[in-house]
């Protein structure tokens, strides 16, 4: 990277990207039946309980006795009160759904059988806990947002399978990747997808996945999530978008230096997340742009200078910049294709 | 973003601007101060615009338009949610429909609790008809469960539940905080009272689709004309017809419509194929999708060659589902000039814009065609005081526009090698051009000029009024005079590669350098 120097105010005509932003919040949701295991307020660690899942939820009848004029409401938990669990409709806890209609005491229930614990894949504060829809914590640390993600939030450890050009194919992955996120280049497919969830991955950060390979990976994901056996979390995070391009150097070079470190995938929204302690992030020229869209789509370089409105391809004026990209002589481009990270 | 400044005494638009999230307004506002000092020393002197920084002071007049907010609608059985479904629709929400009948239970309620939910419509028939009697009950429990897990929630009764003191409304808590609005049906006033209260619902005072519907009216007034905008924008899109009479003020309908947006959420296979249905371009369906899927992420981006094709096509949808979702604009009076409006209309030069319009908005009869280029209309349309609002209008009825052209759509020809004759009276001597059926006919008239035409058909065809021979005085623009002889609606081959061929052939009349 070239040396820092203040940037001058036409640069700001040029979007900017935040590289890390800070602050982040996440929500995990919690449908009707889930029992939050945390309060408004709760600091958590990586790994904490958040939530208990019910896995099997169905909706049974229970009779729901309070005091006179102290009518339950819906989203309170319920269970049976000692000594009368031995009936079958009463054998079992969970969520009061809403009241019979006409019936004041008589409450569907949602429960289940078989149930999951739910961890936090990062360290935060829990903010809000709404019974029936979601827990949301604010996130200690620094977050690389993405453009869009799938599957469900994970931790583990960052590996580089493959450099920032590259395309990771299904039998570059094996067990001994078991646990950790990898980061894979420019693309992966949905073939590739299955096969690191097979071997244990949790989680894959790709420059871009294309709308059919997200697609077929998120029926995969919907098949695996409706069998009984509960499958670890897997996550996959596109930084850009959906049409190949390389991952961003500055990008690059973060996740560089996060190798080895436990980071977290999240899914809502999509971003990876790390503790910023000890990392020097890297420092981006004022001047350094990428294209973010459009024929040149993920070539680096710097800008020169505004140009102002230009006819470019089809007719179309559009605010343009000079540009020098990959060391290539300089061309005029459209000042909505390109982007400055810092 | 543009500046406004008096000039010779009155206001003026001095140029205008714009670009992607990410550059600060004041970046925008500094381009476009450097570009009148360069282009007019003397006049920024004088506005006092001359030096750095000085524009960041100006008085400005800002709205936004934001992401529609999700509306659970939610009624007894198919035949109730369909119509609460189709007012909310043209209220500025992003619906989901929920029906009890038949439904599960569970699934129902994880569907109004659901976090991304903003507010709930419940709605019975008035009164209730037979087929929902025996689900009201549940309907009552289950809206009132959900604003048990969030006392906050926004909550609308509607039509038969909507009694005061009634059986639904007691299951309400009175003292949680958000409020519980009795609404009234959707088969009153054809749902305008309903919309109207939907639309105060959804918050934003600063709404610019709002917004713009004030400024529809002002210059409907001013102009003295029918007006209708047609705006499409990233986070929605929406219809305004606002009606001049003699004498009276004018009257405003509009409808905010999260589907118009240029890619609505979520984007479903079939708004893929409307899409790829406008196309004059062979692309890939895959690859079509995924870069859409760009254009949402990144609305500025990827704007040049088949971008363009590709934006104004999207574009062209979007303004079908608007114009699908709020048939009973059909009513009103025919406009005498449609506005274009919206980020997704500037994608392509101004000339291709008045023929997305036409192929769109398919009335017979005359009309100009405008360009709201500078974006201007909504922010005018903040201005509170409808006096000092058409005042401005009325300064800049010059600047705010960009004439297109005059559409002129016939409807009823009949199949035939000519059905009539074209005469144009303008500047440069009277021009004659045969009228074939199916076909786009274009008459250079600039703007700022005016011509007579004579249309005369063999047999009476439909254009506003039926008639063999009509004589209209027509407005010029940068797409001129555009005499449209294709279907009303349009109908167009249902095989894509004859298709492309015969939009590519209209798309090369007006879009110079389309040749991509």
């Amino acid at each position: 990277m070239s040396a820092v120097v203040p940037p001058p105010g036409w640069l700001d005509e040029i979007p900017l990207r935040r590289l890390v932003d800070a602050g982040l919040e996440t929500s995990v949701a919690m449908p009707p039946g889930d029992r939050p295991l945390v309060e408004p307020g709760t600091a958590v660690l990586p790994g904490d309980l958040l939530l208990e899942h019910v896995r099997d939820r169905r909706v049974d009848e229970v009779e729901v006795r309070t005091p006179e004029g102290d009518r339950p409401l819906a989203g309170s938990r319920w269970a049976p009160a000692p000594g009368r669990r031995r009936h079958a409709e009463h054998q079992a806890d969970g969520e009061l759904l809403a009241p019979m209609p006409g019936k004041v005491s008589r409450w569907r229930l949602v429960t289940g059988e078989h149930r999951a614990q739910i961890t936090s894949s990062v360290a935060g504060i829990v903010i809000e806990v709404r019974p029936g829809a979601m827990i949301r914590l604010r996130i200690e640390g620094l977050a690389l947002r993405g453009a869009f993600a799938a599957g469900a939030s994970a931790r583990g450890r960052l590996e580089l399978a493959t450099d920032p050009f590259g395309d990771l194919r299904p039998g570059g992955i094996d067990v001994g990747r078991t646990g950790s996120i990898l980061v894979v280049g420019s693309r992966i497919d949905a073939e590739a997808l299955t096969r690191a969830r097979a071997m244990g991955v949790r989680g894959i950060v790709a420059a871009s996945i294309s709308g059919k390979d997200l697609r077929d990976f998120q029926a995969s994901e919907r098949r695996q999530r409706a069998a009984l056996h509960v499958p670890e979390p897997f996550g996959v995070l596109a930084l850009d978008g959906a049409l190949k391009r390389t991952i961003a150097t500055p990008v690059a070079a973060l996740l560089e230096r996060l190798a080895g470190r436990e980071v977290a995938l999240l899914v809502d929204p999509p971003a990876l997340v790390f503790d910023g302690t000890g990392i020097d992030l890297p420092v981006v020229a004022p001047d350094w742009v990428r294209v973010r869209s459009g024929p040149n789509i993920g070539a680096e370089g710097r800008v020169l200078e505004l140009v102002g409105l230009r006819r470019f391809a089809g007719g179309v004026h559009l605010e343009a910049a000079r540009v020098e990209l990959d060391g290539e002589a300089p061309i005029e481009m459209p000042l909505g294709d390109l982007e400055r990270m810092g | 973003m543009a500046l406004i400044g008096r000039v010779g005494g009155r206001h003026r638009l001095l140029g205008s601007t714009g670009g992607p999230v990410g550059v600060p307004a004041d970046a925008l506002l500094e381009r476009l101060r450097r570009r009148i000092l360069a282009a007019d020393r003397a006049l920024a002197e004088a506005l006092g615009i001359d030096q750095a920084g000085v524009v960041a002071d100006l008085r400005r007049l800002e709205c936004v338009t934001t992401q529609a907010p999700v509306l659970a609608v939610i009624a007894a059985t198919d035949r109730i949610v369909g119509p609460l479904a189709a007012v909310a629709e043209t209220a500025g929400w992003q619906v989901r429909p929920l029906v009890i009948d038949g439904a599960e239970i569970l699934q129902v309620a994880t569907a109004l609790a659901d976090r991304r939910v903003d507010a709930i419509l419940a709605g019975a028939s008035e009164p209730p008809g037979a087929d929902e009697r025996g689900l009201i009950g549940e309907l009552g429990t289950l809206v009132a469960a959900a604003t048990e897990r969030r006392p906050d929630l926004v909550t609308v009764l509607a039509g038969g539940l909507a009694s005061p003191g009634g059986r639904t409304e007691a299951l309400f808590r009175p003292d949680r905080p958000g409020p519980t609005v009795l609404a009234p049906s959707p088969a009153d006033d054809g749902g305008e009272p309903l919309r109207a209260l939907l639309d105060s619902l959804r918050g934003g005072q600063d709404d610019g689709r709002r917004a713009l519907a004030a400024a529809a009216g002002s210059l409907a007034r001013v102009l003295r004309r029918h007006v209708e905008v047609l705006e499409i924008g990233q986070s929605g899109g929406s219809r305004t017809l606002a009606s001049w009479q003699p004498g009276a003020e004018p009257s405003v309908r509009t409808a905010a419509v999260a589907r118009a947006a240029l890619l609505p959420r979520p984007f479903t296979e079939a708004d893929l194929d409307d899409v790829i249905g406008w196309l004059p371009i062979a692309l890939d369906r895959l690859r079509t999708r995924d870069r859409l899927r760009e254009m949402a992420s990144a609305p500025w981006g990827d704007a040049a060659a088949d971008g363009a094709a590709l934006r104004l096509a999207a574009a062209r949808a979007a303004a079908g589902r608007l114009l699908a979702l709020t048939p009973s604009f059909d009513d009103l009076p025919a406009p005498d000039l449609v506005i274009a409006s919206g980020g997704a209309w500037l994608a392509a030069p101004a000339t291709a814009t008045v023929l997305a319009v036409a192929d769109v908005a398919r009335r017979p009869g005359a009309r100009a065609v405008g360009l709201d280029h500078a974006r201007v209309l909504a922010p005018i349309g903040t201005i509170v005081d409808e006096e000092e609002r058409a005042r401005l209008v009325a300064d800049l009825r010059d600047d705010l526009l960009v004439p297109l052209g005059t559409v002129v759509t016939a409807a009823g020809l009949r199949a035939a090698r000519t059905a009539g004759t074209l005469t144009v009276h303008g500047v440069g001597g009277p021009l004659e051009i045969d009228l074939v059926p199916g076909s786009v006919e274009l008459v250079d008239v600039p703007p700022g000029e005016r011509a007579t035409i004579e249309l005369q058909f063999r047999d009476p065809v439909d254009l506003g009024v039926r008639a063999r021979h009509l004589a209209l005085d027509v407005t010029g623009g940068l797409g001129g005079l555009v005499v449209d002889l294709r279907d009303v609606p349009l109908r167009l081959p249902d095989r894509l590669e004859p298709r492309r061929e015969l939009l590519a052939s209209w798309q090369a009349l007006v879009w110079p350098g389309f040749d991509l």
